[in-house]
């Protein structure tokens, strides 16, 4: 698959040049994966077939059955190398692995590799999870959106936290409190990440799983620890502080980069999620809901001066219906008023590309929220 | 006054592109070679784009459905991607796929279907969830890959769609949208084989009416292109054409988009002089983009291109899944 690659259009001669160029490479290839399947298939498990798979892994990493072969290698040579060794071997595959990854960072063959090799490193309690932690981060720092590295980074937190509960006293308060350490790093990690970029919308998302995580932890510990006593007073003491920390945060952001869908979605979230809005008094959340409806009015009010028509701002508007709507709903009148109709007609003028679905909200058709 | 719908119409090219999937067979380069673990969902993505432009006969029937039984691995029970590949549920399903076009019954299985169905049977873990072989990477695309291999074969249960759909669930975030696991970032592919896991096994009227989801979709599409990204904030790309539109049009809500300008974008990420069509503009073509232009174009507008009509859930031509027995299968009037 080709993504993101120039499209060259070689010429015949160019092709056949090319085709000969490669015939030694093509011949070499064709010949080691000939000679492995043979290996294979006679179930040789040797540390010399074992350097073959690298050979041929470092030509085409994406070839999942000699990933698997090397596997298989490997765990048939445990009983004879010992552990030792064994796990000498693994940690040199993860640097294997590391340096492939640099040059295909989306390959999900190469990440499922590391994943097994950490496993069975774990069974033998030989792994280091503080390591990758450095690994993924790092990662996250040259690709802030990489899909794979954020997947990666939460499997790595999830074997931190289990790695230091086994290895702390057993008691509930303790492990309370080891995950709240853990997971305010977390949450203060996606705070960097927003700040330094209002457009990641993968800090946004890590972000919406903390939370309610992290409000958990801190009704489990009888006392909280003086280095977060701030956090908890300040941001996680109720859902309704929470909310306002997190509508502060997003706040600036609108004003950063309008157009941005990231902090429209998560302030979506934010305002209508019950786990925010179930600890609110009616009166607490419509006077939450009036006040960010009157930003984003004013928002909308600057960007339209801006405009060269003076139109309303596309995801301004969209988040006024959105808030308006919630209003309604909150104080049971009616969603459809003409208010929102007018709006919404807006909408398909300067949201065309979504038109029919405003037409069919303002027909009543089909749901605002 | 509105950028509505203001399109140049671009030719298709279909000869061109007929050529390019026959092609991809005979140019034996070195890249050929280094992407023998994609054969067989090559393959498929071949004869997909081939039979929705009703253009299968090009390909010589006997040779696709021996290439397809060589990558049968005895020792797993799976097919693989490639002769002497591991099997893996990947490739299995392309496999079943592939078959399934030529063969509504499956005959050609023979005494490999029931071990098929235990090869995919044995991936399903204890939370509902596949792995994609026995070295255990997990992943909603897994099961898509296995719900519908049990589709095609006629032999979904309970036991197996029950725990599915709870997984799944599992994987819906704030936005509405789904992701690899539990707790991952909403991702477009991973919505498509989120919705057609749960319309393979009945579920799909659960997320039916979820406005944060049906949003989530249609905000993929995005200016000035008029083609869809898979993520918020990322660039457009002809994949996400058939990744997006297939799920609005499992929840009916294609309409909810500028079909025309998605059209376009397609159209402009054809290769004019090789055929072929690319992630964007002007980018190197390959056959899975092809694939996924063309039954992007098929979802839009079939009829004007003279194409098969495309069955959003299975990707495959709705002349093909019509004939499958559908979930649940007491339900269905004998």
């Amino acid at each position: 698959m080709q993504h993101g690659v120039q499209r060259v259009n070689l010429s015949q001669e160019a092709k056949r040049l090319k085709l000969e160029r490669d015939a030694i490479k093509t011949a070499n290839y064709r010949q080691l994966t000939a000679k492995l399947f043979k290996l294979r298939d006679s179930e040789v498990y040797t540390i010399e077939t074992f350097n073959e798979t690298t050979q041929i892994l470092l030509l085409n990493p994406e070839f999942y059955t000699m990933w698997n072969y090397r596997r298989d290698i490997l765990i048939h040579l445990r009983p004879t190398i010992g552990d030792n060794d064994y796990v000498t071997y693994l940690n040199k595959d993860l640097k294997l692995v590391l340096d492939v990854l640099k040059r295909y960072p989306k390959c999900y063959w190469i990440w499922n590799h590391r994943r097994w090799c950490l496993f069975e490193l774990e069974e033998l309690g030989k792994v280091n999870w503080e390591y990758e932690f450095g690994v993924v981060s790092k990662l996250l720092e040259m690709d802030e959106r990489n899909y794979h590295g954020w997947q990666y980074r939460r499997v790595v937190v999830k074997n931190i936290e289990d790695f230091s509960i086994k290895n702390s006293e057993n008691s509930k308060d303790s492990e309370a409190l080891i995950l709240l350490n853990i997971n305010v790093k977390e949450f203060e990690y996606t705070t960097s990440k927003i700040k330094k970029n209002i457009s990641n919308f993968s800090a946004f998302h890590n972000r919406s799983k903390l939370i309610p995580k992290l409000f958990q932890y801190f009704k489990q510990v009888s006392v909280v620890p003086d280095n977060l006593k701030e956090l908890h007073e300040k941001v996680f003491a109720n859902a309704h502080l929470l909310l306002v920390h997190e509508l502060e945060l997003i706040k600036t952001g609108m004003y950063m980069d309008v157009d941005d869908s990231s902090v429209w979605l998560y302030l979506r979230w934010l305002l209508s999620d019950s786990f925010f809005v179930e600890d609110l008094t009616k009166e607490v959340y419509i006077s939450i809901l009036k006040e960010q409806l009157s930003i984003v009015e004013e928002l909308n009010q600057l960007e339209k001066e801006d405009h060269k028509d003076h139109w309303d701002h596309c995801w301004c508007l969209k988040t006024i219906v959105f808030i308006k709507v919630l209003l309604a709903q909150a104080t049971d009148s009616d969603i459809l008023s003409e208010e929102i109709k007018s709006h919404l007609n807006t909408l398909t003028v300067i949201d065309p590309l979504r038109k029919a679905k405003y037409i069919e909200q303002i027909s009543g058709r089909a749901k605002i929220v | 006054m509105s950028e509505e719908s203001k399109v140049e119409s671009v030719e298709f090219i279909e000869d061109k592109h007929v050529q390019y999937v026959i092609d991809q067979d005979s140019h034996r380069s070195f890249e050929y070679w280094l992407s023998e673990h994609l054969r067989l969902n090559g393959l498929y993505w071949g004869v997909t784009t081939l039979i929705t432009m009703n253009k299968l006969d090009v390909l010589p029937e006997n040779e696709v459905i021996e290439f397809v039984i060589s990558c049968w691995d005895e020792k797993s029970g799976g097919f693989g991607a490639f002769p002497n590949h591991d099997g893996h549920l990947l490739s299995t399903h392309s496999a079943l796929q592939i078959l399934k076009i030529y063969d509504n019954d499956l005959k050609i299985l023979d005494t490999k279907r029931s071990k098929i169905i235990s090869f995919v049977k044995n991936l399903q873990l204890e939370d509902g969830s596949f792995q994609g072989d026995r070295f255990g990477e997990v992943d909603t695309r897994f099961i898509y890959n296995a719900v519908s291999c049990f589709a095609l074969l006629g032999e979904l249960t309970p036991d197996i769609t029950e725990p599915a759909t709870k997984y799944i669930l599992k994987c819906q975030n704030f936005d509405g949208g789904f992701g690899l696991v539990p707790g991952a970032e909403s991702h477009a592919a991973q919505v498509f084989t989120c919705l057609a896991a749960l319309a393979v096994v009945d579920s799909l009227h659960i997320v039916q009416e979820d406005t944060r989801l049906i949003d989530w979709l249609s905000e993929r599409q995005v200016l000035p292109s008029g083609g869809f990204n898979g993520r918020p904030e990322k660039l457009p790309d002809v994949c996400y054409s058939w990744w997006v539109l297939s799920s609005l049009a499992m929840l009916g809500k294609q309409h909810y988009v500028d079909l025309k300008k998605l059209e376009n974008f397609i159209l402009t990420c054809q290769d004019f002089q090789e055929g072929g069509i690319s992630d964007r503009p002007d980018n190197q073509t390959d056959i899975y983009h092809t694939c996924f232009g063309i039954t992007g174009l098929s979802l839009i507008d079939y009829k004007k291109y003279n194409f098969k009509e495309i069955d959003p859930i299975y990707c495959m031509p709705v002349e093909v899944t019509m004939k499958f027995k559908k979930w649940k299968y007491n339900d269905i009037p004998v």
